[in-house]
């Protein structure tokens, strides 16, 4: 594994410095700004508050997850069941609401639970060298087919308003984009300036030379499982209280759209590199072409590949890009 | 490359599937019968042949999640030379084996020449070759095909279903390359330590092109025969393939992280989670109960190999 | 980074363009059609021959206890947990019947075949099923028919020869009516709407959608087709994709319809949350459970649907019917249980009756 060297040779200045430490979140924004300028221009409506704020907050809790999801990687693993964890999350969540529990256990518990599991998960990768690839694939299954059976595929509906979280509004933001800028912020000091945080990065890019280090490789893969959970765990909860109705089923392929937003938004799959701001922008990125496709008369038939297309662009850009600046 | 250790994940699934299997039969007496284990030969046939060059994509480090989209797409131009463009139909299967071909050498090329990292570079084409297929077929599927077109998918030669005549010679094809020639030890060369192959004087990048050509190409004669076996194309088909396929060949000892891995292993693999997923159906669990076990026998399984490579003081 | 952007930049542009070259009303299939007329006057059907398949050397099942399996298209969805209500409470009914839902998890065609595969070797009596697709289901379905196993299949046909008879909720036509006549009067003869369906290849989907594009163009011309968008059967994705509907054409969009019981409060939980109700009608399909919240806040004035849980019980006793060799082909009426007597049309489908419309003052004597 490379060590990831994110302070250049000191023969750059510091612009050049910044843009290669941070050029795939400018690109991400970049492109975020095209689209708003060009599909504005071609339909205003596209501009509106509601559309920005169905945009973003519709998608929050997918940001939300790609967070945990980046710092995963950064550490070098990752996880593929998280979709069907933010269904079991929901679905705990909802089933507690519904039941009677106070609120605010039907909405800390499930994500005690998130935190709990992926913990466990964290340790088997940790201890017994087992791929998380391949725990995941695993976990994946349990998840799916345990909330199946649990809820008996039906329905969760009458959730009583003060449950819904996602729906609250401050300043006519619905609360989901607040805790996507927040949690993004407070993961991005704490992965850059805590002891913890740089050790992700340690254990990510070289494990052998962080535990050469004094690093203690197995605590700090636990723990950024466990950060994950916590992540996901909100993920649920956001997802949860969205609609009115949880289903025992969640969006296809919401994994891969989780970890496609991380690696566009710079998280090396490798390991060791990446931030999760860029992950939020991505996920932001997504939804804003998602709604421009539908926006742009694209033929509704083809939105799919032209959605492959720009995610093969923007990947093509950014490793043109990485061998540029190397 | 000790062969001791080299066999020793194989040989505890092989005594795990044998344990399934015994289990299986002792729950539903109409598991263990030729009709039934010859059918289920015939519907893993699929999932076996895209497993195959899996294994090696595997082993050399790579991953191939489009190997779905590249079945789905090839099934649609299927439909499409035929009917839409009007070749006649034996062309038109080897026109859709060769884009499906192609798809795969698409991916290596991504790969190879701009250095993407093979997890990203297919969730890429996941999407792109889904969404050709969709934008290509517009939704319409293609039906009506020839009675002779059915044999591949529905046929028998000599009692066994064609298509796991098919997975068997590929079976037998793709293990003595993979253990026996120079192309395969460049495989775990390349798994093992690219860096280390390159200097050696290994082809990686040509390797490489041929592994992911090789997964298009077998994803799409397996779209061939699925669309024999149901008789029409939809956009949709192979969806979700790759997780079952990369779940075999995990199960079957391939390591994730390279340069480890056989076409034997992945085949009891894929054995021991058809025969689970029939075998319990059979015994009246339903789909979601079926789902959790094969991932805990996966969770398991993956376990109990690491455990043992522990116990032996290997790494 | 040039030469990248170049080319996605065309092939951008080339997608955009094939785009505008588009057909008339995304998503409908391309089977005829055949309008009802514009008024009342109901739907003339032709009889037909039997033209469902027969099982080889069916055991004599009469009287017997049998056991049942039902494969829906899918299992997590509101509308199959009906259907499934429905097949078991006829089964608690008639007491001869051991039946049991099982299927996959998403709506593909390569699970439901396994499925049904894997019922067929464990020896079931009768196999009910709702297809993802008429023609890939066929084969295993005759596999079924060649074991002696009865077939019979509801709310998503298959070819006839695969199945011996088939419980058709409403006709194909007769859905359409009612939903463009239920669009009319709510938004006006010249008001643009939208669709959310489910995705283009659902095949019953397909069909309504092009039946409404028929009966439309004859019934009410100046009413004007803005977009069809896909969202597969998820919540989530239906509630993005209508809101996005509802975004892009502002006040130009007076009316959507939802193609499934998962689009429906979907589309009516955005039209609530954009502020919309009562200047966006919604149309649509679904479960009076899912949409009670919203018939009763004026959002939605009525629900079409039929009775899904009607639908399973209905389905289940011509099983039974057909099992005990009450049922023949040639039959031109069945009993149904408490359901009466249902008519045969079309050959081998078994009509359920005229849908029915869910609406404030009956919406809440109904818990499915």
């Amino acid at each position: 594994m490379k060590v990831a060297s994110r302070a250049a040779s000191g023969s750059r200045s510091g612009p050049q410095r910044f843009l290669s430490g941070y050029g795939q979140e400018l690109i991400v924004t970049l492109a975020i700004v095209v689209l708003f300028v060009v599909v504005g221009t071609l339909n205003p409506r596209f501009l509106s508050d509601n559309n920005i704020n169905s945009i973003i907050a519709g998608n929050a809790y997918i940001a939300v997850a790609a967070i945990g999801m980046s710092m995963i990687i950064i550490a070098g693993h990752i996880d593929v069941s998280v979709g069907s964890l933010i269904g079991v999350i929901a679905t705990i969540a909802g089933t507690m609401a519904v039941s009677g529990f106070p609120i605010w256990m039907a909405w800390l518990v499930p994500i005690a639970i998130s935190m709990v599991i992926n913990a466990g998960v964290g340790t088997l990768v940790a201890y017994t060298k087992i791929p998380s690839i391949v725990v995941t694939l695993g976990m994946l299954s349990i998840l799916k087919g345990g909330l199946i059976s649990a809820t008996g595929g039906s329905w969760i509906t009458d959730m009583p308003p003060e449950f819904m979280i996602a729906q609250f509004r401050l300043f006519g933001i619905p609360s989901s984009v607040y805790f996507m800028v927040v949690l993004t912020i407070i993961a991005a000091i704490f992965m850059r300036l805590t002891d913890f945080g740089r050790a992700i990065y340690a254990v990510g890019g070289n494990i052998e030379a962080a535990r050469a280090a004094g690093l203690n490789a197995e605590r700090t893969v636990i723990g950024v499982f466990a950060l994950h959970g916590l992540f996901a765990g909100i993920a649920g909860i956001l997802f949860a209280t969205q609609l009115q109705v949880i289903q025992s089923t969640v969006p296809p392929n919401l994994e891969l759209t989780v970890i496609t937003a991380s690696v566009i938004g710079g998280v090396s799959i490798l390991g060791g590199i990446g931030s999760v701001v860029g992950s939020t922008l991505a996920a932001i990125l997504f939804a804003t072409i998602g709604s421009a496709l539908i926006f742009l008369n694209v033929s509704a038939y083809w939105l799919r590949a032209v959605l492959g297309l720009m995610i093969l662009a923007t990947v093509l850009a950014d490793m043109l890009r990485r061998r540029r600046s190397s | 490359m000790n062969p001791s250790m080299l066999f020793r994940h194989e040989a505890i699934l092989a005594l795990l599937t044998g344990v399934a299997l015994f289990g299986l039969a002792a729950l539903s007496d109409k598991f263990f019968t030729p009709g039934n284990l010859l059918n289920q030969g015939r519907l893993m046939s699929e999932v076996g042949l895209v497993a195959l060059p899996m294994t090696f994509v595997i082993v050399t480090g790579g991953i191939d999640l489009s190997v779905g989209s590249i079945l789905g797409l090839t099934a649609i131009l299927l439909g499409v030379f035929w009917q839409n463009v009007g070749l006649p139909l034996p062309i038109a299967m080897v026109a859709a084996v060769v884009c499906g071909t192609l798809a795969g050498f698409g991916n290596g090329f991504i790969i190879t020449r701009f250095k993407v990292p093979p997890l990203i570079a297919t969730l890429a084409t996941l999407a792109l070759y889904r969404g050709l297929a969709e934008g290509i077929s517009e939704a319409r599927s293609v039906r009506g095909y020839p009675e002779w077109f059915f044999f591949f998918g529905q046929g028998e030669v000599a009692g066994v279903p064609f298509q796991l005549w098919v997975l068997i010679i590929c079976t037998v094809t793709a293990s003595v390359i993979l253990g026996l020639t120079p192309f395969g030890r460049a495989t775990y060369a390349v798994g093992a330590n690219e860096t280390a192959a390159r200097f050696s004087g290994i082809r990686v990048d040509a390797t490489k092109l041929w592994i992911y050509s090789a997964a298009g190409f077998l994803s799409a004669i397996a779209a061939v025969i699925f669309v024999s076996r149901v008789t029409t194309t939809r956009s949709d088909m192979g969806t979700g393939i790759e997780l079952d396929v990369i779940t075999g060949v995990v199960l079957g000892g391939t390591s994730i992280f390279g340069g480890k891995g056989t076409v034997v292993g992945t085949v009891i693999g894929l054995v021991l989670i058809q025969a689970l997923k029939n075998g319990l159906a059979l015994s009246g669990v339903k789909g979601d109960g079926t789902i959790v076990v094969i991932g805990a026998v996966l969770i398991g399984a993956i376990l109990a190999g690491a455990l043992f490579d522990r116990n032996r003081g290997g790494s | 980074m040039n030469k990248v952007t170049l080319t996605f930049a065309l092939a951008f542009g080339l997608m955009t363009g094939t785009a505008m070259a588009g057909s008339a009303w995304t998503g409908g299939d391309d089977q005829p059609t055949s309008p009802l007329a514009c008024d009342a006057t109901p739907a003339t059907m032709a009889a037909k021959p039997y033209d469902g398949g027969s099982p080889t050397n069916p055991p004599d099942r009469a009287g017997k206890k049998i056991t049942v399996v039902d494969i829906p298209k899918l299992i997590g969805i509101g509308y199959f947990n009906a259907t499934s209500k429905g097949i078991a409470d006829a089964a608690t009914e008639l007491g001869n019947v051991d039946a049991k839902t099982d299927g996959p998890t998403k709506a593909n065609i390569d699970e439901q075949i396994t499925f049904i595969d894997n019922y067929i070797t464990s020896g079931v009596d009768g196999i009910l099923f709702a297809a993802n697709d008429p023609v890939a289901i066929a084969p295993v379905l005759k596999k079924a028919l060649a074991a002696g196993i009865n077939v019979v299949g509801y709310d998503a046909n298959s070819t006839p020869d695969a199945r011996q008879w088939f419980v058709n909720q409403a006709q194909f036509n007769g859905i359409a009516k009612g939903l463009v006549d239920n669009m009319a009067k709510e938004i006006g003869e010249d008001g643009s709407f939208a669709i959310v369906t489910s995705t283009f290849t659902t095949p019953n989907q397909a069909r309504w959608i092009a039946e409404m594009a028929a009966y439309t163009a004859a019934c009410h011309p100046k009413m004007k087709w803005l977009e069809t968008v896909e969202a597969q059967e998820d919540n989530a994705l239906s509630f993005n994709q209508a809101t996005t509907l509802i975004n892009k054409y502002g006040d130009e969009l007076k009316g959507i319809f939802g193609m499934t019981s998962v689009a429906t409060p979907a589309a009516a939980e955005a039209v609530t949350q954009s502020k919309k109700c009562g200047n966006i009608a919604i149309v649509g399909l679904a479960t009076p459970n899912a949409m009670k919240p919203y018939v009763k806040a004026d959002c939605v004035k009525s629900v079409v649907l039929w009775n899904p849980v009607d639908l399973g019980y209905a389905a289940l006793q011509v099983l039974r019917s057909v099992s005990d060799g009450t049922l023949k082909p040639g039959a031109t009426s069945v009993k149904a249980g408490k359901l009466g007597e249902l008519q045969v049309v079309n050959g081998s489908e078994i009509l359920l009756g005229a849908p029915y419309t869910f609406t404030k003052d009956n919406i809440d004597k109904f818990d499915f």
